[in-house]
């Protein structure tokens, strides 16, 4: 029985990015090459939420500005929803930008500092011309008030907020289009730790609610943990590892991925096991031996959980 | 109760003591000269004390009488009218000039921004006064030429600040946000970077203002800027200078009004940028 | 570093080749030869005559070209105001006043300033501070001629002590140097002011002050050295700016220097005489700003190692 494959909300094929870094001291202009994100390939289904682990500089937050074509990759496609949007022009693109939307890391700079709440929430139906004036606000109200503010903060201005506070504005405004798509680039990072679980708690409950699939950009575990179904992680700019989240907790197999989660603090010191610290040669020569037709080949060791090969 | 950013900067302007008063001054100056008929007996022109010419002041003349035997209190305040209008105008079209080229050089970057840093190069290393009156004399002074001359060297400072307001801010998240909305260059320099650069373009304004009350002053004291019988301060310290050494009142009070001018719109200037955007501070 | 300096040199270069353009096609805009003035009525063969030896008559480009090949000669051809003597020999002659007086204007206010600047930052808030920002204030925002008039007021005509006018006793230099030394000292006291209160601040001094190491070794030795940078990179292009003369500290003292000629040469309409000044300073002013923004990427660490990596 052939059941039809569903659609997935966000396909990243063979994505790369290389940034030329200009070489200073010489006459000529010579370039450096960065390889900043190397042949990524994700699929993120219709209403599921994928988190992307890795440390600063692994080409997690590249990977996720080019899922969303604010940064062009050298190579590779994005399907959003079916469609392939990596190489259309800005007039075909308006439209379909409504499906993916993005929340930063830093809630601060990610609002306009002088337009207040409502203003900012309803910004993205006025650019995509939804509505009257007074449809727009009343709908940026509403949605406000979705993310757990009153509406009466409608008139207020970002720097009258907290960290939390202005992160629910910023998801908000996100999800104002209804997206099928919502890339968070690390946006608990910056919060509390009480804070941190709020925000979490909202955007799960808003995902189930709305249908929504998450690229969930982080580089913290713990919280990745909560609120994650699959895990995959990045590193030197490519994947390493990917598989549902409780697999990769209780059985990762790459030495990176493990070095990651050895690092998670742990509360109670008896609960502390022997950690590994490893330097990276460590981690490339511990690789596992398992076959694979290319070096750096992901290879599946069980059903929907990949890793990184050598060849033997 | 919502505090919008304005408030804050109008707070941090009255704490600043110089600069207010230095607020007062200017528009005590601005209502003398938009007043003038009303403060002054007799017009800037009327030759109506001939026999008592180079007098000095006196309970009548508050300033005197200048050498053609006019009241020389009404040929200052109407100098005002010339200077501020010319100042004022000058400014503004520095401003219309300077915020285009600065935020399209700032947000696109590359090769727009190479052309308009080459043109503020232009303007910076001719000498602009030996160019102002190359055009002054190329098209024989008058009140327009005047204001656009000036205009033509006031708009880098503009431009400048402008410029480096839209590149600090191109790169913050919202903007970002707003691309990932599909908003057009256009829409993100009108509607978000334009609107941060409230603060830098209110200072570019007021600072413009002196230097081309300036331009206009040294134009006239050259003989090639506003045409007489238009009262001008620069002029009239011309024309105050052959007479200084016995009647000190027409060489004192043109130069004390234009000093003075001078000074309050730059302290003002100064107080604003203080209060509006206390990092641009410094330079 | 080579490439930075061949890109400000291609970019100096071209910066002038469009200035000169420019103030060629501005000059020979204004209606009227030297020969159509009211001064100087001559017949219209005699004119046509005159302007052919002059080479006035060919077309612009032509003579643009044949000007700017003999700029590169030095040669800037004959002034029309003194025909006895090419525009060289009278700018040689009309210079030095300005440079004496505005060069020993900047030489003396641009130390002067510094000290004033470093007593204002060392005694910050106290009056020594208020007055000496005062002081600096207004040297920036008072025109130079209004300077130069309260200077002649209160010295010459109030107090007797200076002459106000003339060029050819020392003692007559005094009120001018004066007025020009009144912008770099004002510009410098700013400067080291707001410069050593910024590094004065820095963690690094305490540090210093704690190893016990003497107040005034600190403020010349680290301080000045850090603070120094824009402070350098301004000197040349003011120095320049003073050095050519101010059109208005030398009408109103009376002194011939390259600023009075310019008057003149636009009230003659002297082609040679003004294209000369005008190309002259701009000149000047594109190779201080091309020295300064060398010598700021040399002495800037930032700048001299190389970019982010």
């Amino acid at each position: 029985m052939n059941q039809p494959v569903p659609i997935p909300a966000l396909e990243l094929r063979s994505l790369s990015k290389t940034f030329y870094l200009p070489r200073r001291g010489s006459f000529l202009p010579r370039t450096t090459a960065h390889h900043a994100v190397t042949d990524v390939n994700l699929i993120l289904p219709q209403n599921a939420i994928l988190g992307l682990v890795g440390e600063s500089g692994s080409g997690k937050t590249t990977t996720g500005m080019m899922a969303l074509r604010l940064v062009q990759p050298t190579s590779g496609q994005i399907h959003v929803d079916g469609t392939d949007i990596t190489h259309l022009d800005h007039v075909a693109l308006k439209p379909l930008r409504r499906k993916m939307q993005v929340v930063f890391q830093d809630s601060y700079s990610a609002l306009d500092p002088m337009m207040t709440l409502s203003q900012i929430v309803a910004e993205p139906l006025h650019i995509h011309a939804q509505g009257t004036p007074a449809e727009q606000i009343e709908s940026a109200l509403a949605m406000m008030e979705r993310t757990g503010l009153h509406r009466s903060y409608g008139s207020r201005y970002p720097h009258e907020l907290s960290g939390g506070q202005r992160q629910r504005v910023a998801i908000a405004r996100a999800l104002i289009l209804r997206p099928s798509v919502l890339v968070a680039d690390e946006p608990t990072s910056a919060l509390d730790v009480s804070v941190k679980a709020q925000i979490i708690n909202l955007l799960l409950d808003l995902q189930a609610e709305m249908g929504l699939s998450i690229l969930f950009i982080s580089h913290d575990l713990s919280v990745v943990r909560s609120l994650t179904d699959t895990v995959a992680v990045m590193w030197g700019g490519r994947i390493v590892e990917q598989a549902a989240t409780e697999t990769i907790f209780a059985d990762a197999r790459h030495p990176y991925t493990r070095g990651l989660l050895d690092a998670i603090p742990v509360l109670n010191p008896r609960d502390r096991r022997q950690r590994q610290f490893l330097t990276r040669e460590q981690i490339q020569s511990q690789i596992p031996r398992i076959c694979g037709p290319k070096t750096g080949q992901l290879v599946q060791v069980a059903p929907g959980h990949l890793v990184e090969a050598v060849q033997p | 109760m919502t505090r919008s950013p304005l408030y804050f900067a109008l707070r941090r302007f009255a704490d600043n003591k110089a600069a207010v008063v230095c607020g007062v001054i200017l528009l005590t100056i601005i209502l003398m000269a938009i007043f003038a008929p009303l403060i002054t007996q007799t017009g800037y022109e009327d030759q109506d004390f001939l026999t008592e010419a180079l007098a000095f002041p006196s309970g009548a003349h508050l300033m005197g009488i200048d050498d053609l035997g006019r009241d020389f209190f009404a040929r200052i305040v109407y100098g005002a009218r010339v200077s501020l209008t010319i100042g004022l105008s000058a400014a503004l079209f520095s401003v219309v000039i300077g915020i285009p080229l600065g935020a399209i050089s700032g947000y696109y970057g590359g090769v727009a921004d190479w052309f308009v840093m080459r043109l503020i190069e232009l303007f910076s290393v001719v000498p602009p006064l030996l160019a102002a009156m190359l055009l002054g004399a190329l098209t024989g002074g008058g009140f327009v030429t005047i204001v656009l001359i000036a205009a033509l060297f006031g708009w880098v400072q503009v431009c400048l600040l402008v410029r480096a307001q839209v590149k600090a801010f191109r790169e913050k998240e919202f903007v970002r946000a707003a691309q990932a909305l599909g908003a057009t260059p256009g829409y993100i320099i009108r509607r978000h970077l334009i609107p941060n650069s409230v603060s830098p373009i209110i200072v570019g304004f007021v600072l413009a203002i002196p230097l081309a009350m300036m331009l206009e002053a040294s134009l006239s004291f050259l003989g090639i800027g506003v045409p007489p019988p238009t009262p001008s301060w620069g002029q009239m310290i011309n024309v105050g200078m052959n007479f200084m050494y016995f009647y000190w009142h027409m060489a004192v009070f043109p130069t004390a009004a234009l000093a003075i001018t001078v000074l309050a719109t730059t302290l003002f200037g100064d107080g604003l940028r203080d209060a509006l955007d206390p990092t641009l501070k410094g330079r | 570093m080579i490439r930075y300096i061949l890109g400000r040199l291609i970019s100096v270069a071209l910066t002038f080749t469009v200035v000169s353009v420019i103030v060629f096609l501005m000059m020979h805009a204004v209606p009227g030869g030297p020969f159509d003035g009211n001064d100087m009525p001559v017949n219209d063969a005699v004119k046509a005559k005159l302007n052919a030896s002059l080479g006035l008559d060919r077309p612009l480009h032509i003579q643009y070209f044949k000007y700017m090949w003999g700029v590169l000669h030095f040669d800037f051809g004959i002034p029309f105001q003194s025909p006895g003597e090419t525009v060289l020999q009278l700018l040689a002659r009309a210079w030095p006043p300005s440079l004496i007086l505005g060069g020993s204007g900047v030489l003396i206010g641009a130390p002067l300033g510094i000290l004033l600047g470093i007593a204002a930052a060392l005694r910050r808030n106290t009056w020594v501070d208020y007055l000496a920002s005062a002081f600096a204030t207004l040297g920036l925002t008072v025109p130079v001629f209004v300077i130069s008039m309260m200077l002649i007021m209160v010295f010459a005509v109030w107090l007797g002590w200076l002459p106000a006018s003339g060029w050819d006793r020392p003692y007559s230099w005094i009120l001018p140097i004066a007025a020009y030394a009144a912008i770099p000292m004002a510009t410098y006291a700013r400067y080291t002011r707001s410069a050593m209160l910024d590094v004065l601040n820095k963690p690094f001094v305490t540090v210093l002050r704690a190893k016990g190491i003497s107040e005034r070794r600190i403020i010349f030795q680290h301080v000045l050295r850090n603070a120094a940078l824009p402070m350098i990179t301004v000197f040349l292009p003011m120095f320049i700016g003073t050095a050519t003369g101010s059109i208005f500290v030398e009408a109103m003292f009376r002194v011939p220097g390259l600023g009075a000629y310019f008057v003149s040469s636009i009230n003659l309409r002297d082609y040679p005489l003004e294209m000369a000044l005008i190309l002259m300073i701009t000149f000047m002013f594109c190779i201080a700003y091309l020295i300064s923004d060398i010598v700021y990427a040399l002495v800037n660490p930032r700048i001299r190692v190389g970019g982010r990596q």
